[in-house]
């Protein structure tokens, strides 16, 4: 059921998140933010260092703390509940640090995305991530902790597509990995996964990468949606072009500031 | 040269107990980094219900396994019912290490009220006297060792085979990520602190059926030498801790067999400043910051 009255007549989002303040201790950090992922789709969030991007993930995954506000998978409330019943829902999760177990082995780390299923299907998983990335191959006995950078990356994303989520919430998947890695993962992985009915929450860098793949684009600065329009429309207008590629929207947090 | 090696008989029997209580110290710490003081009381208590068990006239092998059953048990109470609803409330790493520190006292305190402050002996459970590799060990000694042996391989195929054991030291990696796979961290966190419990109950079984004679000091006066083996072999690292065992162990027996008996903890102590002076992170965290529960 659609429960917010602008989604009247529309499909029911994935995700959806609605007026959320959440951050650390009694500090917000995420300041009265709505947001819709609508199945199928790939949303990207955009935004400075330390806008929040992070956190307004974490808060959605019940990691950080939600102050206000609700979070809705498939129109239901999850607002705070626990991430374990979050990746049983479906949801899937790369966060942007501490995204593998480190003293495990690569083929451990794979086994553990795939916990919540069982030998047979875990195998026939392991088989399918391993096509997309065969750079793993050789190293699926090494501890995760001797990896390069790249390699984490890909030995995390990897790990939540064994997960075969239908809600796939990444955080900078693509940091330390190649530009054609990159592209690879982007649109090869996830866009297709999202043609195939997964929900795709992606905060990338890599902007403009990020936008050619996304349906929609959300800015955020300071905790605060700035902008939120259609990914292709931001990437044909030059001023939102620039926006999203950082320079006006440290101008925009530089705005903010003085505003106080 | 034959003293030299009888006392590295001793040694091995005797790192054997602490390896037992080293790994069953750092299993739970290496999952839910509480630094579990309580753990020495629950040893203690162990050895008591031993006696209890004993004196119904049961066989000796059983009471050891029934113990470690029992303590297992309490372990899972001492956390769901005080540690972890003070975790939830806040309470700082070194708050934890207080409240254990007085659960342990108040355990052993309750033992004395219970079994009077006296000493306890199981009575003669040695058995033959066993010759061989120019040891000198009874066959209780001989038994504590292969079982010993027995629990650290069954660990080790559950931790590196099972999905069960890889959960565990997934969660002991990085607790978040394994939630995020599915993983119910709070049942394996349970888990946890049962087989840690089991292996404190049967090593302070083990313990009291090579003294003569315990008191209700047995546990608190043996944890120094199991942290100590704890922290030789990476705190967190349950393989470190068989080998921590057996290195605390054999350097106390054959200090003992050279020096004074009662240095036997001062060695254990002083191994342990040693150790976290050249390499705080044990023997084989050289090059690892968050090897945890193997690696
Ligand atoms: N665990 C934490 N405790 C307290 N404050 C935190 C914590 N994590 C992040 N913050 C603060 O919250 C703010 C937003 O951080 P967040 O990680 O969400 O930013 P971000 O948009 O993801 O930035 P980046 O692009 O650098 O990843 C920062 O000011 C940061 O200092
Ligand atoms: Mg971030």
């Amino acid at each position: 059921m659609p429960t917010s009255s602008d989604s009247g007549g529309r499909e029911t989002p994935a995700l959806a998140v609605q007026n959320l303040v959440a951050g650390y201790g009694d500090f917000a950090v995420v300041d009265g933010v709505s947001l819709e992922v609508p199945v199928g789709k790939v949303v990207a969030v955009a935004g400075p260092n330390g806008a929040g991007k992070s956190t307004l993930l974490k808060a959605m995954l019940g990691i950080a703390r939600v102050m206000s506000g609700k979070v809705l998978l498939d129109g239901q409330d999850v607002t705070s509940a626990p991430l374990e019943k979050l990746a049983r829902l479906g949801v899937g999760y790369v966060p942007q640090l501490d995204d593998v177990f480190d003293s495990l082995k690569v083929l451990e780390n794979l086994e553990m995305g795939g916990y919540l299923c069982n030998r047979v299907e875990r195998q026939r998983r392991i088989e399918r991530v391993l096509q997309v990335f065969p750079q793993l191959q050789a190293k699926l006995h090494r501890y995760a902790e001797t990896l390069s950078g790249g390699e984490r990356k890909m030995t995390a994303i990897a790990r939540v597509l064994m997960l075969d989520p239908k809600i796939l919430v990444l955080d900078e998947p693509t940091a330390s990995l190649t530009p054609e890695l990159s592209r690879v993962v982007l649109e090869e992985q996830v866009r297709p996964l999202s043609a195939m009915g997964t929900s795709v929450l992606l905060v990338e860098q890599k902007a403009v990468a990020a936008l050619a793949i996304a349906d929609w684009a959300y800015l955020l600065v300071r905790g605060r949606v700035e902008v939120s329009a259609p990914a292709a429309e931001v990437l044909s207008d030059p001023n939102m072009r620039e926006i999203f590629l950082g320079r006006a929207a440290a101008e925009v947090a530089a705005r903010s500031v003085d505003a106080e | 040269m034959h003293l030299l090696i009888e006392a590295i008989g001793f040694g091995v029997a005797s790192g054997a107990v602490l390896a037992l209580g080293a790994v069953g110290f750092t299993l739970q710490f290496g999952i839910s980094n509480v630094l579990n003081i309580t753990y020495g009381s629950l040893m203690t208590l162990a050895a008591f219900l031993g006696a209890f068990l004993l004196g119904l006239g049961l066989n000796v092998w059983l009471v050891m396994a029934l113990g470690g059953l029992l303590i297992g048990v309490a372990s899972v109470a001492l956390n769901r019912g005080l540690l972890s609803p003070l975790i939830r409330r806040g309470l700082q790493p070194f708050g934890l290490i207080i409240v254990t520190v007085s659960a342990g006292i108040v355990v052993q305190y309750m033992i004395v009220a219970v079994a009077g402050p006296s000493t306890v002996a199981y009575g003669n459970l040695s058995g033959a006297t066993l010759h061989f590799l120019g040891w000198t060990l009874t066959t209780a000694q001989v038994v504590i060792l292969v079982v010993a042996l027995v629990l650290m391989v069954g660990l080790h195929i559950l931790l590196t085979r099972t999905q069960l054991g890889r959960a565990m030291r997934a969660t002991s990696s990085n607790r978040t990520l394994a939630r995020s796979c599915g993983i119910a961290t709070t049942r394996i966190g349970d888990i946890a602190w049962f087989l840690s419990g089991t292996f404190c109950g049967m090593a302070g079984i083990a313990l009291a059926i090579t003294v003569e004679s315990f008191d209700f000091t047995l546990g608190s006066v043996v944890l120094i030498p199991i942290i100590a083996a704890a922290v030789l072999g990476g705190v967190g690292q349950p393989y470190g801790a068989m080998v921590g065992g057996l290195v605390v162990g054999i350097v106390s027996q054959v200090s003992a067999a050279y020096w004074s008996p009662s240095y036997e903890n001062v060695v254990a102590l002083a191994m342990l400043i040693v150790m976290l002076l050249v390499r705080p992170r044990g023997l084989f965290g050289a090059n690892s910051s968050s090897r945890k529960l193997l690696a």
